[in-house]
């Protein structure tokens, strides 16, 4: 008899799977975790699928060393979608399967050890069979425990007797035990009453529980998102199902989990982020798998839980970029978490106040169905949007008098201000005045960046960091100065003007830490600062009871930019760190420092309308021909000198454009913006077609030559589809 | 050809006199301005001169000038800089400074 074959995922930048035999191998096993050798070593990989047969000749085949039964197969549908996302972002399945899969579960180690919940009872026989059993025996101490204590856990068992595990499936056999879910109570908490739209959004998705059915919650800032989605995993729980929230990197706070854990308080919560520590994902990550969890809660890389129960799944502030990875395998989760709905058959709900363009246009087109939350939930209205010219003021420290009054006004009266400038640091460049020098990094087309407080220059773009010089590495002058203004430069000229207010600056460098972070949230809450200093980090989700002030410096630089998504990227920034200004009782207020107080962008946000910034921005890529109305594709390439970056990818026009049908254009391969990072020079070709599916057809067949295309041995590319950054 | 000089002492009084700074480095810095006045020979015959010069002090001369105010009379040597790229004015950058007593030296 021959050996079956499986075919198995390794994580290996090879797009194919592997043929391995495996002797006693079952149809049960495709989905489990195989330990096989690879080279001179042994991997980790997946089970895609059993055949009959190799292509490949026997001889050639080597037996797998283990297949891992510790821990149930991932479910056929979970492999259709590594399948789906390795076709559609051109990835090889295992790389994929290796990004999805906990980092404990990629190798050879003993799983985490699942709190077991399962409750055993005493049967009819075996009550019956109890009287017959010598007392002293295992067996017998175990009934007789559950007969005077009604249910237990495994682990109250072994409390027992050690020996309990191995007695209970013998017992379990013999009818004598049976084994129960504890008893959950899904059931919501009471929530606040809703608003007539919060409740019509719930009850036309509640509607749609079932089937596919995607909807776009717009919703204002402080509409009352999050009250729907709680709504929304409530109805999911009740039908028994598991529900899937996504939220961006920098949402995922205490205050959410604890939001979510107070509504829900039987059923099982888990959180996953990279952040968390191995085991602890592992453990998450398992208990989806095993259906144990009811709420996965988590950031991108959660939208590859397996969910045999899914029900729902919400994308909160779906506009967000970081739900799109920029290294490896670069997908979108959001677009992913679609597809997977319309897989699994279930509601997804995308849900912002500033929706990316490529969900509004989807929401007109009724591709989507639109859902709006036009109210603020608590506040009474909108924050007064109001520009201040900077053509006409001359301004302190980068703030304008109106501002700097505006603020005083907020100390007198004992409220928060936030003064929003998106850029850390003290100065975005150091300079020499006497011979011109200015600080740029060796490795990047950028500058270093002066971080004054602990004295160091830092590339933001490739982590380098120095001492601050002495003097001026060309000319030799010690009185080099920062130029520009960053957060720290900001919060100092802050103080020096308020010296009795407590300012807090908000920026990564002020955040390293998850705790740091959970710490400085919490001190806003508490009111223990006045002032807020901060950068984008504070744009988002966050609600500040007592801040009514929001001032942003700075702004126009993004409204020129040459990436086209820079005004959508911009508009919704604004409108979300406003959207941090008078949530509560208080009225809010937002100023934004402008040299151009007529832009449309500004006129739009000013007038709180979404609707019509969109229907500006949309005209003018239909007119363009960007996205959503054309599907891009961007094949990068880096190497030591700019001149192997772009040759390559000439090369690779060359063969696309023997490719492409008329429906795919391929443009100049040309430097990218930051055209130096970390010592290798960055070049870019983009892919682009009205269709789809004739540009994914396309990418197989090219990317098929491309891969091997000879290069220099220095030389890096890849592949993003729908890219997000130019 | 001799070596490029670059060498004035002058006396004069202060008459502004900026706050203490300090590069990124941590080196203080000292930006101030003197009035300079006293009778010269020119082409054989006495006359009266007045100017302004900026100068400015770093390192300890910078600590040394701190406690100082308007009306000081000094006595500096150093060297003149061009202020910046921009701008070619010289500015006096002062390596030794002496205190001068009373208010009639060189004002």
């Amino acid at each position: 008899m021959t050996s079956p074959v499986l075919r198995v995922a390794l994580d290996v930048p090879l797009p194919r799977g592997f043929d391995y035999l495996a002797p006693g191998a079952q149809e049960s096993d495709v989905g489990r975790r195989v330990c096989v050798p690879f080279g001179r070593g042994e991997k980790i990989g997946v089970i895609l699928e059993m055949l009959a047969a190799s292509e490949l000749p026997p001889e050639k085949l080597k037996p797998v060393r283990d297949i891992l039964r510790d821990m149930p197969p991932l479910p056929p549908d979970w492999l259709a979608l590594a399948d789906f996302c390795s076709g559609y972002y051109q990835h090889p399945v295992g790389e994929v399967m290796a990004l999805a899969l906990p980092p404990a579960l990629r190798r050879r180690n003993v799983l985490p050890r699942l709190p077991d919940r399962n409750l055993f009872r005493i049967t009819e026989e075996g009550r019956r069979a109890l009287p017959s059993l010598m007392q002293r025996s295992i067996a017998a101490r175990l009934l007789a425990a559950l007969e005077s204590n009604g249910a237990m856990t495994r682990d109250e068992l072994r409390a027992i007797s050690a020996a309990a595990a191995k007695q209970l499936p013998d017992l379990l056999e013999k009818g004598w035990l049976q084994a129960e879910r504890e008893g959950r109570n899904r059931k919501a908490a009471v929530g606040p009453e809703l608003l007539e739209e919060q409740r019509r959004a719930v009850d036309f998705v509640t509607q749609g529980f079932g089937r596919f059915a995607p909807y776009l919650l717009h919703g204002v800032t402080g509409s009352g998102k999050t009250e729907v989605y709680l709504r929304l995993i409530a109805g999911a729980l009740e039908r028994g199902g598991q529900a899937l929230l996504l939220v961006p990197e920098i949402a995922l706070t205490p205050q959410l989990e604890e939001r979510v854990s107070n509504r829900f308080p039987g059923a099982r919560l888990v959180s996953l982020h990279s952040s968390m520590a191995e085991g602890a994902r592992a453990a998450g990550f398992l208990q989806a798998l095993s259906g144990e969890a009811d709420i996965v809660l988590g950031t991108r890389l959660s939208v590859f839980t397996p969910l045999p129960r899914l029900a729902l799944i919400v994308v909160d502030e779906e506009h967000d970029p970081s739900f799109k990875q920029q290294e490896g395998m670069r997908y979108s989760a959001r677009d992913v978490a679609v597809w997977r709905a319309k897989q699994r058959g279930v509601p997804v709900v995308l849900g912002s106040a500033t929706p990316s363009l490529e969900t509004w246009a989807a929401a007109q087109s009724g591709r989507y169905t639109l859902l709006e939350l036009t109210a603020r939930a608590v506040a009474e209205a909108m924050p007064e949007v109001r520009c201040v010219d900077t053509r006409r003021e001359k301004l302190q420290d980068g703030m304008s008098e109106h501002l700097l009054r505006a603020i005083a006004a907020r100390l007198e009266r004992g409220e928060q201000s936030l003064v929003f400038l998106n850029r850390r640091g003290y100065a975005p460049v150091l300079a020499c005045p006497s011979c011109g020098w200015v600080s740029r990094c060796p490795g990047c087309a950028a500058n270093l960046v002066v971080h004054l407080a602990d004295k160091r220059l830092r590339c933001h773009h490739c982590g380098r960091e120095e001492r601050i010089p002495v003097a001026c590495p060309t000319c030799g002058n010690q009185d080099i100065h920062p130029f520009g203004r960053g957060t720290q430069r900001l919060e100092e000229a802050l103080a020096a003007r308020f010296p009795q207010a407590r300012i807090l600056r908000v920026d990564r460098d002020n955040t390293k830490s998850q705790s740091r972070w959970h710490a400085v949230l919490e001190a806003i809450h508490k009111g223990e600062a006045d002032i807020l200093v901060g950068t984008q980090m504070l744009a988002k989700g966050h609600d500040f009871p007592n801040l009514t002030l929001v001032g942003v410096l700075n702004a126009d630089a993004a409204l020129f930019a040459a990436d086209f998504r820079a005004p959508e990227r911009l508009f919704a920034q604004l409108m979300q760190v406003g959207g941090r200004s008078g949530r509560a009782a208080l009225p809010g207020q937002v100023l934004v420092q402008t040299q151009y107080p007529e832009h449309p962008l500004y006129r739009a946000l000013a007038a709180h309308d979404f609707a019509a910034f969109a229907a500006g921005q949309l005209a003018e890529r239909e007119r363009a021909g960007f996205p959503p109305f054309t599907h891009q594709a961007m094949l990068r390439a880096e190497a030591p000198e700019l001149k192997q970056a772009l040759a390559f990818l000439q090369t690779a026009a060359e063969i696309g454009a023997g490719l492409a049908t008329g429906e795919v254009a391929l443009y100049d391969a040309v430097p990218m913006r930051l055209h130096r990072l970390a010592h290798l020079e960055r070049a870019q070709l983009l892919a682009e077609s009205r269709s789809r599916p004739a540009l994914q057809a396309f990418l197989s067949n090219w990317l098929a030559a491309v891969r091997v295309l000879k290069a220099p041995r220095a030389l890096r590319w890849h592949i993003d589809v729908d890219p997000l950054e130019f | 050809m001799t070596a490029p000089q670059n060498r004035l002492t002058i006396t004069g009084s202060i008459i502004e006199l900026a706050q203490l700074r300090h590069t990124p480095a941590g080196v203080p810095v000292l930006n101030f301005r003197i009035a300079h006045a006293s009778e010269q020979i020119e082409a054989g015959l006495p006359r009266k001169v007045e100017c302004e010069l900026q100068a400015v002090a770093l390192g300890q001369t910078a600590l040394l000038l701190q406690g100082a105010k308007p009306g000081d009379g000094t006595r500096l040597t150093g060297f003149l800089v061009a202020k910046s790229t921009q701008s070619k004015q010289p500015v006096l950058h002062v390596e030794r400074i002496e205190f001068l007593e009373g208010s009639n030296h060189g004002v």
